[in-house]
């Protein structure tokens, strides 16, 4: 066993060298944009930009999706690359694929397990560049985590589908470039037989694209009133969408992973170091540092899961319940630690705007908490993926799908 | 990174699950721990021919020399059974302390004879027994000319039942901790199992002991430090065991989900049942995740206190939890001493607030990543 997220080869050594040097030169002026749960639910066009500009110059050079082959935009690297990557950006607190919030971390490896070659020549470049920003539009009023209800219908009518229907609660503040979604081609078909998927450029007419304000900051909801989306688009052949969206909803589930780490508790301390109750700061409070220990204990579960997720992903030896045993103990500990910040910082903790970046996310910690336990599907559809692939109640294990 | 035991550790892995298997069926140890005998001689010289005792130590004491890891990887399978006897308090903690703190005299006498199996050698630490750091140590220890004289009782004491001598803990005139070797048959040594809700406990007194000033074990009144430091570098091997322990526990317990019918159907289907193995799975992951990356930091050199602590109280914690759960899922049947459940609830529970609780190394853990100026 090796740990160890910072010892190479030679080779690897020198890419890291090459990518840290990298790193600061275009990390210099903007250090102070580090990780944050909260970024992509507020209006902070500098932060946004930061990312974008970040994610393009990644783009450029391949190393937004460094295993990607070179035609598809990719840097065609090994795994090794990879990692050397993922963990000198966690060293600013950083990602590869959450850099900006395109949700292409999920949809680019769906495009490449499902897509044509065309199809993958025509979507994945720019995608790996970093140049675009693709929604994935799943929920529907009617449909949340029983994705597959989903009410919105595309006709056939000659090279086109003709798509009417709504998506809502998706995307962010900003406008996407394109749009995945699961549309029902066979209203008489069988479940999980009827649906399709599609890749819809959001400036077709036809779309209007509104906001909402939720608890957990803007989303939209999405409406098509018969929108005309070139066939050409269709992934993975018609009435097959269910089976692209189980690779898709794989890699949302906590299939991905990633080797960089929360820092809330780190934040936590520094608040706790600069914060004084009756003459000594609250980190030498003995109640405190008992709530801390806890917040760190969970954390670097939460941490450790991931990594070993990511780590399974990229050996080809898909860690069958992992991806749901961590989505579900990682919102739970959210909800939790947003209770812990307001026992430590009362109500400091509720207010967003201190002035001072690094605690900018105790508010949206807290705000989010309850909300972020059902994005992409409800805690309970992660513990019923557990019992599926740990084998309760059934003999055969369900498998994870294949999602590099 | 890389996750995967390398090709001795998967050798190590298999020789002790089969031996588990044979040796130490969950048939026979129900039995034992209703008896509540836990060591078992037999069993114990057949782990001392298979060099399970003094994996840490190296080779010039008679032990294996075997790394952190190596080590952890057959504690965790030990643990699944549970085997019961001193393995890890004779074969590891008490070895542990002899190293870092005994003469080289000392060292030739004492670790081929833990190693061996001869010497069962048990730490009797704290007089209180549910608690670890100084204040717990009481017996007093007075020395006149070359002899030393203990009185006090030490509560609790994990694995006594066979021990041939004592690494005991004493407090001095001055205060001060030392820690004294202590024969079994000294004359004023009593040790008395506890009944209960727990196995392999004894209260063990030591009253007006003579031993000879010769049997200190590190400096005079360096004792407290010398304890904490081998038990640090030791608990993650404990650990391991919890660790295995928990796996056995899961395991088991989602068999039953596939097997147990209820209400016209496998229990595994009701999604409360579900939800008790989500728990099981986190608590032992949890565990498993920190152990395994504190034994690689032990093993590399590398700082690792907090981790230990962090490892302490996940394995402690989740341990106990592991068997709650289980509970949960096996109702009635799982409460039957003759059930393997009841084996690993029972020790479970003893070993919760063995060398400290979850809480206090919580604490430690703190107190190790933000030391409190």
């Amino acid at each position: 066993m090796d740990f160890n997220l910072q010892e190479d080869s030679p080779e690897m050594t020198e890419f890291r060298k090459e990518v840290r040097a990298w790193m600061e030169e275009n990390m210099k002026g903007s250090e102070h944009l580090r990780w944050s749960a909260s970024w992509s639910t507020r209006e902070d066009e500098e932060e946004y930009g930061f990312r974008r500009g970040l994610g393009e110059k990644l783009g450029k050079k391949g190393w937004l999706f460094p295993m990607f082959p070179v035609e598809y935009g990719g840097a065609g690297l090994t795994v090794d690359h990879q990692f050397v990557l993922e963990t000198e950006l966690a060293r600013y607190g950083l990602n590869l694929t959450h850099i900006f919030y395109t949700l292409a971390r999920i949809v680019a490896p769906v495009a490449l397990h499902w897509g044509t070659e065309e199809q993958k020549r025509e979507f994945l470049p720019p995608i790996a560049r970093g140049e675009i920003v693709v929604w994935q539009v799943l929920t529907e009023p009617q449909s949340g985590s029983d994705v597959a209800n989903c009410q919105t219908r595309a006709i056939r009518d000659g090279d086109d589908y003709i798509v009417t229907g709504q998506k809502v609660m998706v995307g962010h503040h900003l406008p996407p470039d394109v749009l995945w979604t699961l549309v029902c081609t066979d209203p008489d078909g069988k479940r999980h037989e009827n649906l399709s998927w599609l890749h819809i450029p959001a400036n077709l007419p036809g779309i209007t694209i509104q906001h909402m304000h939720l608890m957990m900051g803007i989303k939209n909801a999405v409406f098509f009133d018969g929108v005309r989306v070139p066939a050409k688009y269709l992934i993975g052949g018609e009435n097959n969408g269910w089976k692209v969206a189980h690779t898709h909803l794989e890699l949302e589930h906590g299939g991905d992973g990633r080797v960089g780490t929360d820092p809330v508790v780190d934040r936590v301390v520094d608040y706790c170091r600069n914060h004084e109750v009756g003459g000594k700061p609250l980190i030498e409070d003995p109640h405190v540092r008992d709530i801390i220990a806890d917040m760190i204990l969970e954390i670097n579960t939460v941490n450790r899961m991931n990594r070993r997720i990511f780590w399974h992903r990229f050996v080809k030896e898909p860690h069958a319940y992992g991806g749901a045993q961590f989505r579900y103990y990682q919102r739970m500990v959210r909800l939790r630690n947003g209770e812990r910040l307001q026992k430590i910082m009362g109500a400091d903790a509720l207010i967003p705007d201190h002035g001072v970046h690094e605690v900018l996310d105790f508010e949206y910690v807290i705000r989010s908490g309850p909300g972020q336990l059902h994005g992409g599907g409800t805690l309970d559809t992660d513990r019923l993926i557990f019992a599926r692939r740990a084998g309760i109640g059934r003999q055969t294990r369900e498998k994870a799908p294949d999602t590099v | 990174m890389d996750l995967r035991l390398n090709e001795d550790q998967e050798m190590f892995k298999k020789v002790a699950a089969d031996f588990v298997q044979a040796e130490a069926p969950s048939t026979m140890l129900t039995q034992q721990f209703l008896k509540k005998e836990t060591f078992l001689p037999d069993l114990y010289a057949k782990i001392a021919g298979l060099g399970w005792l003094g994996m840490l130590v190296p080779e010039q004491y008679g032990g294996a020399g075997l790394s952190y890891l190596d080590c952890g990887v057959v504690f965790e399978e030990l643990g699944r059974a549970p085997v019961p006897g001193p393995v890890f308090s004779s074969g590891v903690l008490a070895a542990q302390i002899v190293l870092d703190g005994g003469s080289e005299a000392q060292k030739q006498e004492l670790l081929p004879a833990i190693c061996g199996g001869d010497a069962v050698v048990i730490p009797a630490i704290g007089d209180h027994g549910a608690h670890w750091g100084p204040e717990t140590v009481a017996t007093t220890c007075s020395q006149s000319g070359g002899t030393l004289t203990l009185q006090g009782t030490k509560r609790h004491v994990y694995d006594a039942e066979g021990a041939t001598a004592f690494l005991c803990a004493v407090r001095g005139g001055d205060g001060a901790v030392s820690v004294v070797l202590v024969d079994r048959n000294a004359p004023g040594v009593t040790v008395t199992p506890h009944n209960g809700f727990m196995v392999s406990v004894s209260e063990v007194s030591f009253d007006g002991v003579q031993v000879p000033a010769a049997n200190l074990i590190g400096a005079a009144g360096a004792g407290w430090e010398l304890l904490d430091k081998a038990a640090e570098r030791a608990i993650p091997i404990l650990c391991a065991y919890k660790v295995g322990a928990c796996q056995e526990i899961y395991e088991f317990t989602v068999r039953y989900t596939n097997e147990r019918r209820a209400f016209g159907q496998l229990i595994g289907r009701f999604q409360r049942v579900q939800d008790h193995c989500v728990e099981l799975s986190i608590h032992m992951d949890r565990a498993r995740m920190a152990t395994y990356e504190t034994l690689w930091e032990l093993g590399e050199g590398m700082p690792a206190e907090a981790g230990i602590h962090e490892s302490k109280a996940a394995a402690s914690e989740g341990y106990h939890q592991a068997c709650s759960y289980s509970h949960m899922v096996h109702a009635g049947p799982g409460t039957d001493y003759l059930h393997p459940l009841m084996v690993h609830s029972v020790l479970a529970h003893t070993l919760y607030q063995y060398l400290g609780t979850p809480d206090y190394h919580k604490r430690r853990m703190v107190d190790a990543l933000y030391p409190n100026t």
